[in-house]
Parts: C-alpha cells; structure tokens; sequence
C-alpha cells in the first residue's frame, strides 16, 4: 500500500522555487531517507506532506487521505519531529512527555506506562525531573523525538532528528527506530545529513537537490547504478617528471603532490588502470609506500549526484 | 477511550504550561500591595469617592479597581503562551498535530476567560472585608461582573496576542507590552476617580479600555448599574471583538 504520494508537487516563495515538481511514492512499513544538501528543499517537502503549508501546485495524497481536502485527517495519524527544536520551557522531560500524550488524548494509563518506557528506551531517567529549559541541545532532542511516540501513528516524519546527539544516542536512537517499523508496520520519512546513518537505516532513499528528485532507489542499488567508479589509492615516495610524463596518458588517474605524493585512480575499470600504472611505476623506478581502495559508499554517491545536477 | 475535545486538551496545557507557584503569589501579592498599603495610606489624603449615588472610602474604591487591573494583567499569559510557543517551536509542532488554528485561537480565549475569572474572584475574596460596608451582589450584578471579567480578558488577551504576534524579539515584546500595559494601568479609573481630574486625563481615561472593564466591575461590586454603564458595557463588548477579530486573524495567516 502507498503511504505517501506525490504528483507534480511545487512550492514557490516569491520569486524563489523551493520544490520542483516532485513526483513521489513511498511504500508502507519501511525507512524511506530523504538526502540533500542545506537548501535543497528536504524541509519544504516535510511541511508539505504534513500539511503544515500548502503547495503551489501538485497533488499529495498521505496514508490514502487527500491532503487539499483533509489536511486535519492526515494529521490525526502522523507524527512529526521538525528540524527546529520544539519544547514547553517550563516543563520537565517527564511532564513534557506526559501533556503531550495528554494533547493526543491518549489515556492517562497509557500515558503513565509510555512515559516509563520512553524515558527508558532514550535515556532520559537521570533527567526527568529537569526542567527542559535546563536540558542541553542533545537532551532536549532526544525528549522532543521520544515525545512523538506517546501516541499512536502510522506514519512518523522525522527532519534531522540526530542533529545535537553523541554516537551512543544516535546508535540507540536508530535502533529504536528500526524496532518500531519491524514491529509496528510504522512508516518512517527521515531526513538526514549523515549518510552513514541513511545506510544504517533506510530501505530506499531519494536524493533531492534544488528542489528536484535526482534519484530514489534502495542503497544498494543507488550504488549499483552510481557506484560502478571505484577510487584506488597508491602514495607513492616521489614523483619524478618521467613519471608525471608517463602517467598523463592515463586519463583515469590524477597526481597529487600534498599532503603526500599520491596516485588516484577513479575509473569504473580501476583494476585493469591499476595494472597498468603499477607497470609504469616499476618502469619509473617509483617506491610504493601503501595502496588502499576505498569501497563505494553512500556519502560519494550523494556527492556525485549532488555534483552532477549542480 | 473518553474522547476529550481538542480546545480542552490544549487549554488543559496552556493552563498547566502558565501557572506556576511564581505567578499565583504574583497574582495575589501584588494586588494585596496595592489595596492594603496604597489603599489605606491614601485615605488621608482622599477621604471618600462618590461612585454612582454611594460614597465608598478609598480602599472600597482601589480594590474594586484592582479587580480589572489584575484581569488585564492576568491576560498576559495569553500573548506569552502565543509568544513562546513561537520562539520554542510549540506552535508549528501544534498545527502539526491533531489541531486546526481554530482550535489554538479558541483555547487561548478560553484559558485567558478561565484566568482572568480565577483572577477576578481571588482579588474579589481577597478585598472583600475591605469593600464588605457598600457590597452589593445580587441577580443582575454577579452576573455583569462575571461579563465583564470575561469579555475583558478576552479585549486584553487579544491585544496581548497581537503584540506577540507583531514582535519576535524578547525586548521587543518586553518593552511593547510592558508600556501598552502600565499606559493602561495608570491612565484608567483603576487607581483614581475621573471625578476631579484635569479633562486632557479625563478624556484619556476614556480612551483606555481599562476603565470602562473597572466601571462595569465597580457598578456590578457596588450595586450601581447607571445608563453610562450600560454604554460603557456595549463599548467594552465592540472593542473586545475588533480586537479579537484582528488578532484571530494576524495568528491565522502566521506562516512557518
């Protein structure tokens, strides 16, 4: 079943397009990464699907509900984490969890028994007496992303939800969420500039920039598609000129001299290029000090898709 | 599950949010400063105010004025709710939940009707043995007193929310608020009788809300339900819905 589903959607803010007919269809009960760079619209799209502005043009259909026409029925089964932090000052962590709860009429049992177990599940037992005011950016965050699960939902957007965490909070946060969707069926729109954690994560990814989709597939399969230029590394001890010399008849490799004299190959046959620049330094009398591939991962392709539509 | 309605889920936590032991003593205190210290220190210098057909002592007079006063000042909350839901990110984090703008507008009104009745009565308790001599509640004045809290809270309330939908900066609310209130406070017939003031203030007491929310207060404290209260009733009512009407429609188009 589709969860999410997007015709032509455009947004336009005077004189600036902040999405760009985006066409998108997102399957219930999995991880779907939204990736791009500060600008790109990832935010824009976010407020979009959840009906906190409306779009120029373009059709968004979320949990099979028209977002024109029930902006409110849509928002009654979603959960939303913002980019921006959000919290009551005056609260601690643990009232904070218990109102919200209390604003998503959920019932005070209920309440008691989440709040427990979300403070728990992130962490939060040595602070639930602090006042939010009092938290730090990280702690704050990590009430903020818990706060949502108080209630019931089948679709949770989370925008930059690790932005203020350290490593051990972000693992557990992770593995949180991988927990909800396998044992819920809980749909997860995540936006994130950590790539890592996109592929940690997410079962397809789509990558935006300028407002546009450049592409959408599954990790491995947006490195199958775009990962077939794999990088090899040889520093080497000098570069004399018969090498440079040699060398410049293989366009696949590039010298560089700083901060240590260094081959690069970037070829989508580097193994057959690597045989072949291993010959010229033998020819050239050149030392090897190391040699090091550098397996294709998520952060490069983003980069070159980001690259490529720039 | 019992389903409650939204406007009393999110008034539940306006309230929970608002008050605090700070601002109940706050609310208390600084009323009973002024009827017990100001009040009785004036005496000797204004003996008796003629108030309708009655002639009340000053304390009567200045804690039937406070009524208003606190009622106004109680109404804060009402532009700090919309002001630091905004700077904490609370108001986008609402409208992304299970609300409509409607829903926040209304919740506001009514905490601010809640909070300004709560108000009324305590400083109502609290000056009771001062203005006990010339009280006169019955059928007619309870109720008009119970109006007159209400609809002046909301006139304040939405001058308070449009202040702080107006201004993002902390000073800026600050300042704007706190100037729009004392002007408020101290050029109203909260604190002196119009009787006797030069006209330029007589007339600028007459162009402060304050004191037509104080008069229709005082009338329905002291039994003296005159025509002028009457108009006084019908402007405090107009302006209370222009005021609301503009600031329901400043929240309305708040963009994120």
């Amino acid at each position: 079943m589709l969860c999410i589903e997007t015709k032509d959607l455009r947004k336009k803010y005077a004189s600036t397009v902040a999405v760009d007919g985006v066409d998108l269809q997102i399957e219930s009960g999995q991880v779907f990464g939204f990736l791009g760079p500060n600008g790109a619209g990832k935010s824009t799209v976010i407020k979009l699907l959840t009906t906190l502005i409306s779009p120029s043009n373009g059709k968004i259909s979320v949990l099979g509900i028209d977002s024109a026409k029930h902006p409110l029925e849509i928002r009654k089964k979603i959960g939303v984490v913002l980019q921006q932090p959000s919290y009551e000052p005056t609260l601690s962590a643990e009232k904070s969890l218990e109102k919200y709860g209390m604003m998503w009429n959920i019932d005070k049992k209920i309440r008691k028994k989440r709040t427990e177990e979300l403070l728990s599940a992130f962490g939060l037992e040595e602070i639930r007496k602090k006042k939010m005011d009092d938290l730090s950016i990280g702690q704050r965050r990590r009430v903020q992303v818990a706060r949502e699960f108080m209630h019931d939902m089948d679709l949770l957007f989370l925008d930059e939800p690790t932005v203020g965490l350290d490593p051990a909070a972000r693992r557990k946060l992770l593995d949180f969420l991988r927990e909800q969707v396998k044992n819920s069926g809980l749909t997860i729109f995540y936006t994130t500039h950590v790539l890592s954690e996109a592929e940690y994560l997410c079962d397809n990814i789509a990558i935006i920039n300028n407002g546009k989709i450049m592409a959408v597939d599954s990790p491995s399969e947006l490195k199958n598609r775009f990962g077939h230029e794999k990088t090899i590394k040889i520093h080497i001890s000098t570069v004399s000129e018969e090498l440079k010399s040699k060398l410049s008849t293989i366009p696949e490799c590039q010298i560089k001299l700083e901060p240590e004299p260094t081959v690069i190959i970037n070829s989508t046959k580097s193994e057959i290029v690597l045989m072949n620049i291993l010959k010229i330094l033998n020819e050239t009398d050149t030392k090897i000090n190391d040699l090091s591939a550098i397996p294709t991962n998520l952060e490069e392709i983003f980069l070159k898709v980001v690259g490529d539509s720039n | 599950m019992i389903r409650i309605n939204p406007i009393i889920r999110l008034v539940n936590r306006n309230l929970t949010i608002s008050i605090n032991p700070g601002f109940i003593i706050w609310q208390i205190l600084f009323p009973l400063i002024y009827i017990f210290v100001a009040g009785f220190a004036y005496t000797a210098l204004i003996d008796s105010v003629p108030f309708g057909g009655k002639n009340l002592d000053y304390p009567a007079f200045l804690a039937s004025g406070m009524i208003g006063f606190n009622i106004m000042n109680s109404t804060l909350i009402s532009g700090i709710i919309i002001w630091n839901d905004r700077r904490h990110g609370m108001f986008e984090q609402i409208m992304s939940g299970p609300f409509t703008r409607t829903h926040y507008i209304l919740s506001n009104i009514v905490t601010i009707g809640i909070i300004g009745l709560f108000s009324a009565a305590l400083i109502t308790a609290v000056g009771y043995p001062v203005f006990f001599d010339s009280v006169e509640f019955n059928i007619v004045t309870i109720p008009l007193i119970i109006f007159g809290s209400v609809v002046g809270a909301i006139l304040f309330g939405s001058i308070a929310s449009i202040i702080s939908v107006k201004l993002r900066s902390s000073e800026g609310f600050n300042v704007i608020i706190n100037t729009v209130f004392l002007f408020c406070a101290f050029a109203s017939t909260a604190f002196y009788p119009v009787q006797g003031a030069p006209q330029p203030l007589a007339t600028i007491f007459y162009l402060n809300p304050l004191s037509y929310l104080v008069d229709i207060i005082r009338a329905g404290i002291f039994g003296q339900v005159t025509d002028f209260v009457i108009i006084e009733m019908l402007v405090l009512v107009g302006l209370a819905a222009i005021l609301f009407v503009i600031a329901t429609k400043l929240l309305t188009k708040l963009d994120f």
